[in-house]
């Protein structure tokens, strides 16, 4: 690798490069010959209320290499101060918090590739240190006493994990089916006393439930207006009158002349590319 | 750190330079075209570009010019083409055609020049000497005569003389004449004195003309005028030599003059010639005394015709020119007809249905009112192909002669002499004197099946009849070769031929093949549709050597169209014991036959032939081949060159056993049927099951190697034993790979279903939990449960059963839109569920139906996606999709019949994929005939418009007429152009190895995939690689994968290690990390070497940004931060992500440099 000229001036100070990240490089053992670079920065953007990122204790992390798991993120960053939580992501945003209360069986999968991460500090100082960390000592992500799992070994473990207790799977879908009727019953009930009004009259309708409490559907819209064409197009009288005969006769010739160009056209790219050689 | 390429070596560019080139149209034919035709570089490449811009879209007319009142002419040209023609496009494309092939007014003048050359030359040939036959010591050693001067004795004088005329004869006067390979037959009639009119007895007149000929060689060797001087014969005939002349320099190849020698008009009466008659004499051919010194001998037909058709040119020549005076659209006629033969090989060689037989044809259909003057040349050709097929020349001969003399033979005479019988006008030569019964009847099936589709308005006619060439070996489901001709000798003894032998001048491979061809017929009789033989090519050798023997010709070849329903079948059952039948078929089968009772109680005659797996009652043919030709006609095993069953090898089921999986599929999908059929009738489940459905490849006979039941040996794996399931042991080589075989189970509709997508999966995984416990406790299977999935362990196979509920998509689609309305908008989760719970099982029983249809349909589709996977394609083409290709050569096979070997159908498989052209034509897969000719015209329309946004390799079904759902993912445009190039390359290969005798049988070449081009291989350790033994070229090492022999339990047992496979787990990882950098190759039955393809925009430096980071390093400059790919550190990825499967990283540093 080219390092910048200043490179060596700083060797012991952290590198920041414009767009204000700080540049953490990342070994995957102490005898990998290449490395490659965290880049850290506090999070800060102030539309997000999510509390599982509290702005000034929260380090984003960009470029997190595949063999990383929350677990190993943790510990790579409990150097610079205890760490409350991780949070991997494909992409930098916020999550859909409906998946997070999933159980652990109907989450979507992680993906298997590079992520970023949100690394929640117990106090604000492990961001800092984070960002002053010299660029010339890397995180070791696999060490003696913490081997990583990769290879063969990880997927015989993600295989061994990938065998399911049916009673416990069922004991989660009863709980989520559990919620999702008491919800459902909830909604219904709530429709109902909407439509009570002010002075406690209540309008009759067709149904409440589902699909059909809503008024209309594309769908719908398009079926009636072509209901409306079909209707129109019964009732029309074909060749009946002399100038409809001579009109579809018309019709005809010049469905004809317009295949004719069209095969013409045909013909000429064909042509173009040679394609009337035989042999 | 820079990233810079060396060279552009990427498939992308190459290959497109190399498809531009490998258009076969664009070889040969160019150099004498500049003045009609811009040079074809030039051409393709702008073409190209502009195609690549705009895709064909017809002009609009303005609603004046559509409307505007049609004139007389034109109202008449467009009703004909709507009646003539579906459309006006056939009858466009035959005239471009014609445009294509008749000769330029440029090349008539290079012609004619040349002519006046020769003729002048001609006139200046010098007087020599009178001397004996024998003598020709007045040639000089540059040249020798063009005979086989067998036997050496001759009778009589001759001596050089100047013509006594020159002129031109044949297809050029006539105006028949058609590009390539423009050949002059130039007349050069001898004078009277050389000749003496008993010199039709025992070849004496052959041998003059060859003298004559050798004469004129050496007249005209010196001339400047003339580029080369080869012999040849017409139509390999070694009676009847020719002298070829080209002129000199760059017009070499652009035309041929054929120097035919023809006695003075009149000079030999044609009586002479009738088949009857002998005209070689025995004792002068044996040299022995003959028993009888006036005793004839048999009569010596092709000798006669053969010189009858040196006295009759000229009156050919007349007799046409009348007939196309007469109808305009003659010579074009002729013209189409003859590129309609020569695609089909069949206007060149011996015995060959030559233009000249074709344009007496049309001849014939005028002359006898069959067709009218004013017809044109499409009505002109479908007559005759119509005729062709209708009539049977070898039992009702037809004749030109309006009244013959009585001298001349009749039809019958010539039928008991020829097997094929066309008589010409003067009612003494018959023009297909040399042909075989095989010839005419392959002649007879070729017209036939043009007519069938003819008329088809789903096929493209004209690419099918008059575009697609047709070699033997892409024709016929079988083909076998006969070298070591000499051999042939032998068999003429022992077939008892030399009277024939005599007659054909001691050609014994004619003399021999009538013969072979019938006993070859007899025996397989019901087994084969049709029995063809290739023409042997005409010879050419040079004037200054001998003429070629008659061993030293090409190898004949033969071809077999199967009869699927017989071919196979390993019992020959003959007539009764006590029949007089029995003795005949005892005398065709020698040994062989033997009595045998059979289950009916009939005690018969039968010869049964070995063979238990499909792929060896495949080869039943050809052990009939072998054993016929040994016994009858002395022809050893070791000079048949069987060429059936070559890719059996590659698809071959483990190491050592000789079954190509057949047997294995069905078992798998018996076992399928069985678990169909308890899950109808499991009781107690909430909901009752509608549907029960297949959805994998092995569940279609076309998985290319079908799961094998195995006993596995429990010590060999870690237990779970909370859920009583093996897992793989980290110290021991990967254990076997199970695949899971997708059944889609469909639950009928309910209120009960919830309308929620999350709710959905919920009930689903409940249904999966239920589904298991049933099927444990009623059917005692051992069962896994996931939230998507049950996996069913039963006889040795897993079965991955995936609940689906109809209204599901429907679900996934809908969303309420701002203003209330609840709305319907497409979405990738509900496609791919949609694929997966309707597409795929449709797809899959559809299949499945086709291979009940075509016994060959499952192993062409194994051998083509091996095939697919060998050359690292099958991530881009996927199962399906291949599939499909597949699909459409048994559902849309025109102009061939649909396979009935795997081999050929492998082989139109490559050819199909390196000739369709993707770009401007959608392949229409038409399942059950679902789709008509208006659907075709849809589908077509629908294509044009959107070009763009389909997918480049466009597939239509009866089900999927606008999207192509199977080839979306891919391929993309760089590889399909890699894909065609791979294609036709292996291809040509192939079948050069496949008819080349002298080649070693190595079909395997065409699967090993060139890495020369890689960035970087990544290779792999092959104890993690499960499925090794798969491989191409298995390595000799073999692991244990926790198998002992023995049959697998049908039921109980603990789970087996479902569906675990490093290298895919591996490549996914892979493409996850680096997809957005590198393209990942590799193949999945066995495959050890993964091949990187870096991106090549993927190494340009990018502006610092936070969602396109992974895997990337900064570099700084100035104020500004821009990104590249950390090379180093993604190779050193590659081994970490892929510990101890990963043997080695190999960057080529050849390709690319940092």
């Amino acid at each position: 690798m080219k390092m910048a000229p200043s490179a060596k001036k700083h060797a012991e100070q952290s590198w920041v490069i414009p767009g204000g990240f700080t540049v953490l490089p990342l070994k995957y053992s102490s005898d990998s010959v290449s490395q490659h670079s965290l880049y850290v920065k506090e999070h800060r953007v102030r539309a997000e209320k999510t509390t599982s990122r509290p702005l000034d204790r929260t380090l984003f992390v960009l470029n997190i290499p595949p063999y990383c798991s929350e677990e190993i993120i943790k510990d790579l960053f409990s150097t610079f101060g205890k760490v409350q939580s991780v949070e991997l992501r494909e992409k930098p945003g916020t999550t859909e918090s409906s998946d997070l209360k999933l159980s652990k069986y109907f989450r979507p999968a992680l993906t298997k590739g590079f992520s970023v991460g949100y690394v929640v500090f117990t106090s604000p100082s492990g961001v800092k240190a984070a960002k002053s960390h010299p660029r010339d000592i890397p995180l070791i992500v696999s060490t003696e006493n913490h081997p990583v799992k990769v290879g063969i070994q990880k997927w015989i473990q993600q295989y061994r994990q990938s065998l399911i207790n049916p009673e416990k799977l069922q004991a989660a879908v009863d709980t989520f089916m559990q919620g999702y009727d008491q919800k459902k019953e909830e909604e219904s009930e709530r429709q109902k006393e909407a439509e009570e009004d002010d002075e406690g009259w209540v309008k009759v309708t067709r149904g409440v439930r589902g699909s059909k409490a809503r008024p209309h559907s594309e769908m719908a819209n398009q079926r009636a207006l072509q209901k409306e064409d079909k209707k129109r197009k019964r009732k029309e009288l074909l060749n009946f009158y002399t100038w409809q005969h001579r009109q579809t006769q018309r019709e005809h010739i010049a469905e004809l002349r317009r295949k004719f160009e069209e095969d013409k056209q045909r013909i000429a790219v064909l042509r173009a590319q040679r394609k009337f050689r035989p042999y | 750190m820079t990233m810079k390429r060396k060279a552009k070596k990427l498939p992308a560019s190459k290959s497109a330079e190399e498809v531009e080139n490998s258009d076969p149209s664009s070889h040969g034919e160019e150099e004498e075209d500049e003045e009609e035709l811009p040079t074809p570089s030039k051409a393709t490449k702008t073409e190209d570009h502009a195609s690549e811009e705009s895709v064909p879209r017809p002009q609009k007319l303005s609603k004046g010019e559509l409307y505007k009142p049609p004139t007389a002419e034109e109202l008449h040209q467009l009703k004909e083409a709507e009646s003539l023609f579906h459309c006006n496009l056939l009858k466009m494309q035959m005239e471009e055609l014609l445009k294509e092939v008749v000769l330029s007014e440029r090349r008539k003048r290079l012609v004619d020049s040349f002519i006046m050359k020769i003729k002048a030359l001609l006139q200046n040939v010098p007087q020599t000497r009178e001397v004996e036959l024998n003598d020709h010591s007045w040639i000089s050693e540059g040249v020798k005569v063009p005979f086989l001067w067998v036997p050496k004795t001759t009778k009589g004088k001759f001596h050089m003389a100047p013509p006594a005329s020159v002129s031109l004869v044949g297809s050029y006067p006539l105006g028949t004449c058609t590009k390539p390979s423009v050949s002059v037959d130039l007349s050069v009639i001898m004078p009277p004195a050389v000749l003496h009119p008993k010199d039709v007895l025992n070849q004496r007149y052959p041998r003059k003309r060859a003298l004559y000929l050798a004469g004129l060689a050496q007249h005209l060797r010196s001339s400047p005028e003339i580029g080369t001087l080869r012999y040849s014969c017409l139509h390999g005939n070694r009676l009847r030599p020719l002298l070829l002349l080209t002129p000199p320099g760059k017009d070499s190849n652009s035309l041929t003059v054929k120097i035919h020698v023809y006695p003075p008009p009149g000079f030999f009466k044609p009586s002479l010639f009738h088949p009857k008659r002998n005209n070689v004499r025995t004792h002068w051919y044996t040299g022995l005394e003959a028993p009888q010194p006036d005793a004839v001998g048999p009569p010596t037909p092709h000798y006669n015709s053969s010189l009858l058709g040196d006295v009759l040119p000229k009156a050919h020549l007349q007799f046409l020119s009348a007939i196309s005076a007469q109808c305009s659209a003659f010579g074009e006629a002729v013209a189409l007809l003859k590129v309609w033969l020569r695609q089909r090989q069949l206007d060149r060689g011996a015995g060959c249905f030559s233009g000249f037989v074709g344009s007496m044809l049309v001849a014939y259909l005028l002359s006898s009112h069959r067709v009218s003057n004013s017809m044109t040349a499409y009505q002109l050709l479908r007559n005759s192909l119509h005729f062709l097929a209708s009539t049977d020349l070898t039992k009702n001969g037809i004749t030109l002669a309006k009244n013959p003399d009585s001298k001349a033979p009749t039809l019958h005479e010539f039928h008991s002499t020829f097997q094929v019988v066309f008589v010409d006008p003067s009612g003494y030569l018959n023009l297909c004197a040399d042909m075989t019964a095989n010839t005419y009847k392959q002649v007879q099936n070729e017209a036939s099946l043009s007519l069938q589709f003819w008329d088809d308005p789903t096929v493209d006619g004209f690419q099918a009849l008059l575009m697609t060439p047709k070699p033997l070996i892409r024709t016929c489901d079988h083909v076998f070769q006969l070298h070591g001709l000499v051999k042939l000798q032998a068999s003429c003894k022992k077939l008892n031929l030399l009277g024939e032998l005599m007659d054909h001048g001691g050609d014994y491979v004619l003399t021999a093949l009538p013969f072979i061809l019938s006993l070859l017929q007899l025996g397989l009789g019901k087994r084969i549709h049709l029995l063809t033989h290739s023409l042997t090519a005409d010879p050419e050798w040079s004037v200054d050597s001998e003429p070629p023997k008659h061993k030293d010709q090409t190898p004949l070849s033969f071809g077999l169209l199967l009869n699927p329903e017989h071919s196979s079948s390993v019992l020959e059952r003959g007539p009764p014991a006590d029949s007089p039948e029995a003795a005949e078929f005892r005398q065709l089968w020698g040994p062989r036959a033997e009595l045998r009772r059979f289950q009916d109680g009939a005690i018969t005659e039968a010869v049964l032939w070995g063979g238990s797996s499909a792929c060896q009652k495949r080869l039943v043919p050809r052990e009939i081949i072998t054993h016929l030709l040994q016994l009858h006609a002395d022809i050893p095993e070791s000079c048949v060159r069987y060429v059936g069953g070559l890719f059996d090898d590659v698809i071959k089921i483990g190491r050592r056993s000789c079954s190509t999986g057949e047997e294995e599929s069905l078992k798998v999908v018996q076992s399928f049927d069985d678990l169909s059929r308890k899950l109808w009738q499991l009781e107690d489940l909430p909901l009752s099951i509608t549907s029960v459905q297949a959805a994998h490849p092995a569940l279609r006979y076309t998985q290319v190697f079908p799961p094998v039941p195995q006993k596995l040996d429990y010590s060999f794996f870690e237990q779970d034993k909370q859920s009583r399931a093996l897992v793989p042991h980290k110290d021991k080589p990967c254990p076997v790979f199970i695949p899971p075989l997708q059944v889609i189970c469909h639950m009928e509709g309910s209120g009960k279903w919830p309308h929620e997508r999350l709710a959905i999966r919920h009930v689903k995984a409940a249904f999966h939990i239920r589904l298991g416990e049933l099927l444990r406790k009623q059917h005692m299977y051992t069962c896994s449960t996931t939230p998507t999935h049950v996996d069913v362990y039963k006889d040795g196979l897993i079965f991955r059963i995936q609940v689906a509920y109809h209204r599901e998509p429907q679900v996934l689609r809908e969303s309420i839109g701002p203003d209330g309305l609840l709305r319907y908008r497409d979405n990738e989760e509900a496609q791919a569920l949609e694929m997966e719970t309707l597409h795929r099982p449709y797809l899959t029983s559809t299949l499945h139906g086709l291979q009940q249809q075509h016994p060959s349909f499952g192993v062409t589709c194994r051998l083509a996606k091996r095939w697919l996977a060998a050359q690292l394609f099958s991530d881009e083409v996927d199962e399906d999709a291949a599939d499909l290709l597949v699909a459409s050569l048994f559902l849309q096979p025109v102009p061939f019949t649909p396979p009935s070997s795997p081999q050929v159908g492998f082989l139109r498989f490559l050819h199909l994929l390196s000739s369709f052209d993707w770009k401007n034509c959608p392949l229409v897969v038409n399942f059950n005939s679902q789709l008509t000719a208006s659907d075709y015209v849809e589908i077509k329309n629908n294509f044009i418009a959107s070009r763009e946004s389909l997918p480049v390799m466009f597939i239509a079904t009866p089900k999927d007429k606008k999207v192509s759902i199977w080839t979306k993912q891919g391929p993309s445009v760089q590889m399909l152009q890699r894909l065609i190039v791979v294609a036709s390359e292996s291809l040509r290969v192939l079948e050069a190895q496949l008819l080349d005798p002298s080649q070693n049988q190595d079909v395997r070449v065409a699967l090993r995939p060139p890495l020369d081009m890689y960035d970087v291989l990544i290779h792999l350790n092959p104890k993690y690689v499960p499925l090794l033994d798969q491989a191409v070229d298995p390595p000799h090492i073999t692991f244990s994968r926790g198998t002992v022999p023995g049959s697998a339990p049908s039921t109980r047992g603990l789970l087996p290690v479902i569906d675990f496979n490093p290298v895919s787990l591996y490549l996914a990882e892979l493409r996850d990390a680096f997809g957005h950098l590198a393209l990942f190759f590799c193949d999945p039955y066995g495959g050890t070497v993964i091949a990187v393809l870096w991106k090549p925009q993927a190494f340009k430096a990018q502006p610092f940004k936070t969602s396109q980071m992974s895997a990337r390093c900064v570099e700084v400059s100035g104020d500004e931060a821009h990104s590249l790919p950390n090379v180093e550190a993604i190779l050193e990825d590659f081994r970490i992500m892929g510990d101890a499967l990963v043997r080695k990283v190999e960057p080529r540093m050849e390709n690319w440099v940092v």
